[in-house]
């Protein structure tokens, strides 16, 4: 009897051992990473967001009980001077449409974050296998998601998913083309990022193309996120 | 009937002995991943209860995790990562903050060398004042280890910390820390650290509570 619970005891502990070494552990699934090198070097990776259908909604947000132009996973804050931040969460995709990551887009207005009538964007893209990387803008108009009030409550209301946005334009490119103001603005800039995208630096294009206005009102389109860094030596 | 019960008896106390060993083992002493300390800057608590995607408990970390499709991010490349808007109270002289934070699972964990945690990203910004970006490793080791210890004696709770400080170096060594994005933050590096505080027992809450510190300092001035 001894001996059994000996051996017993034994195999209970190899088995312990044995699953600590070989258990798998959760690994993402990585895609391909589609790059290109430019003329004049450097590496271009380009990440594309459909809207409205990339929006990644909040538990128990439903993007049909909304009027046309609100938007699922978004929020507002605004203080009392009226400086706005708004955040919006997406799905990120490569250009062959494959769902790669998640993105974070903050976007804010006013004091020292950007000049009057323009809003700084702030994106955070995560690519589960890849890693991490941060850009950040001047925008060339106010793109904060504005919030409305309804019966159902507070509804965000980001400016491209309203059809008077579009006025005479099916597309229209965000990040400002030139530091303007009073210097806090600057042009799309890739800051940092992590593991595969660690030690990487440079400089990153937003536009919004419109693909379908709908007829209550609402539209369908892409962000676009266009990337070129090189090695920070 | 007697050799089966010692038979069982046998393999259940080594599987409680392994993992006791594996919880505690010597490897974690000299490769484990000791918190930093948390006392950088005041932490700020938020609570992170509106997220898509994984819970992000123990369960999870080791691939066990129950997907909740209300919650769940069901694309093949997300199952791991969890997204949500946290607000970041004002206080300390700064105002609210609205935030993104993602956090992925750590494809570097080993249970070896006491490596249970995930990768997490924020994107920052105060109303007028300006953005950071930041990054960081968050190792649940010591949670899940006491969480085990506690278990086995029953669920004694006294048994746990009240609060974890879960930020550790990143496995690889590759950089964490603080990035200035925008306005009067524009060009600043820091550092970051998160606590967790676990939900009090019989609490309606079962989410934990969460704080974080953010110390971050302006690029040095250039003479000429």
């Amino acid at each position: 009897m001894k001996r059994l619970f000996t051996i017993a005891f034994v195999v209970g502990l190899l088995a312990v051992v044995l699953a600590a070494t070989l258990w798998p552990l959760p690994q993402h699934l990585r895609y391909r990473s589609i790059t290109s090198v430019p003329a004049d070097g450097g590496r271009q990776e380009e990440f594309v967001i459909h809207w409205p259908e990339d929006r990644i909604a909040r538990p128990g947000e439903n993007a049909s009980s909304l009027p046309a132009a609100a938007a699922v996973g978004a929020a507002v804050l605004e203080d009392s001077a009226g400086r706005r931040v708004s955040a919006e969460l997406f799905r990120l995709r490569d250009t062959e449409d494959n769902v790669i990551g998640v993105a974070g887009r903050l976007a804010g207005t006013g004091g020292a974050i950007a000049d009057p009538g323009r809003s700084a964007t702030n994106w955070l893209l995560v690519i589960p296998g890849r890693g991490a990387l941060f850009l950040a803008q001047s925008d060339v108009q106010d793109t904060t998601v504005r919030e409305g009030i309804a019966a159902e409550g507070s509804l965000a209301l980001p400016p491209a998913q309203a059809a008077a946005f579009w006025t005479d334009r099916p597309r229209i490119r965000i990040t400002a083309p030139a530091p303007a103001g009073d210097g806090a603005a600057t042009t799309g800039k890739v800051l940092r990022g992590t593991s595969e995208f660690a030690g990487l630096r440079g400089s990153f294009i937003e536009t919004w193309d419109l693909e379908e206005v709908n007829a209550d009102g609402s539209t369908r389109g892409r962000i676009l996120l266009s990337t070129i860094t090189v090695g920070d030596n | 009937m007697a050799r089966a019960l010692v038979v069982v008896l046998g393999l259940v106390l080594g599987i409680l002995t392994g993992t006791g060993l594996v919880l505690g083992n010597p490897l974690a002493w000299f490769r484990g991943l000791p918190p930093l300390p948390a006392d950088l800057a005041p932490a700020k608590a938020y609570r992170w209860d509106n997220y898509r995607g994984i819970e992000g408990g123990v369960a999870d970390l080791l691939g066990l995790g129950r997907r909740n499709p209300g919650i769940a991010l069901l694309d093949p490349a997300l199952p791991h990562v969890r997204i949500g808007i946290v607000v970041l109270p004002a206080g300390e002289g700064a105002p609210a903050a609205l935030a993104v934070k993602v956090s992925a699972i750590a494809e570097d964990n080993s249970l070896w060398r006491a490596q249970l945690g995930t990768h997490d990203y924020w994107s920052i910004v105060w109303p007028g004042e300006g953005s950071v970006f930041a990054n960081a490793y968050s190792n649940y080791w010591a949670v899940a280890r006491d969480a085990f210890f506690a278990g086995i004696v029953g669920g004694d709770r006294d048994l746990m910390a009240p609060s974890y400080a879960v930020t550790a170096p990143p496995p690889l060594g590759e950089p964490a820390g603080v990035t200035g994005a925008s306005g009067r933050y524009a060009g600043f590096t820091g550092e970051i650290r998160e606590l967790l505080y676990l939900a009090p027992l019989n609490s309606e809450r079962d989410q934990p509570d969460w704080a974080i510190a953010i110390k971050a300092n302006p690029p040095p001035v250039e003479t000429r």
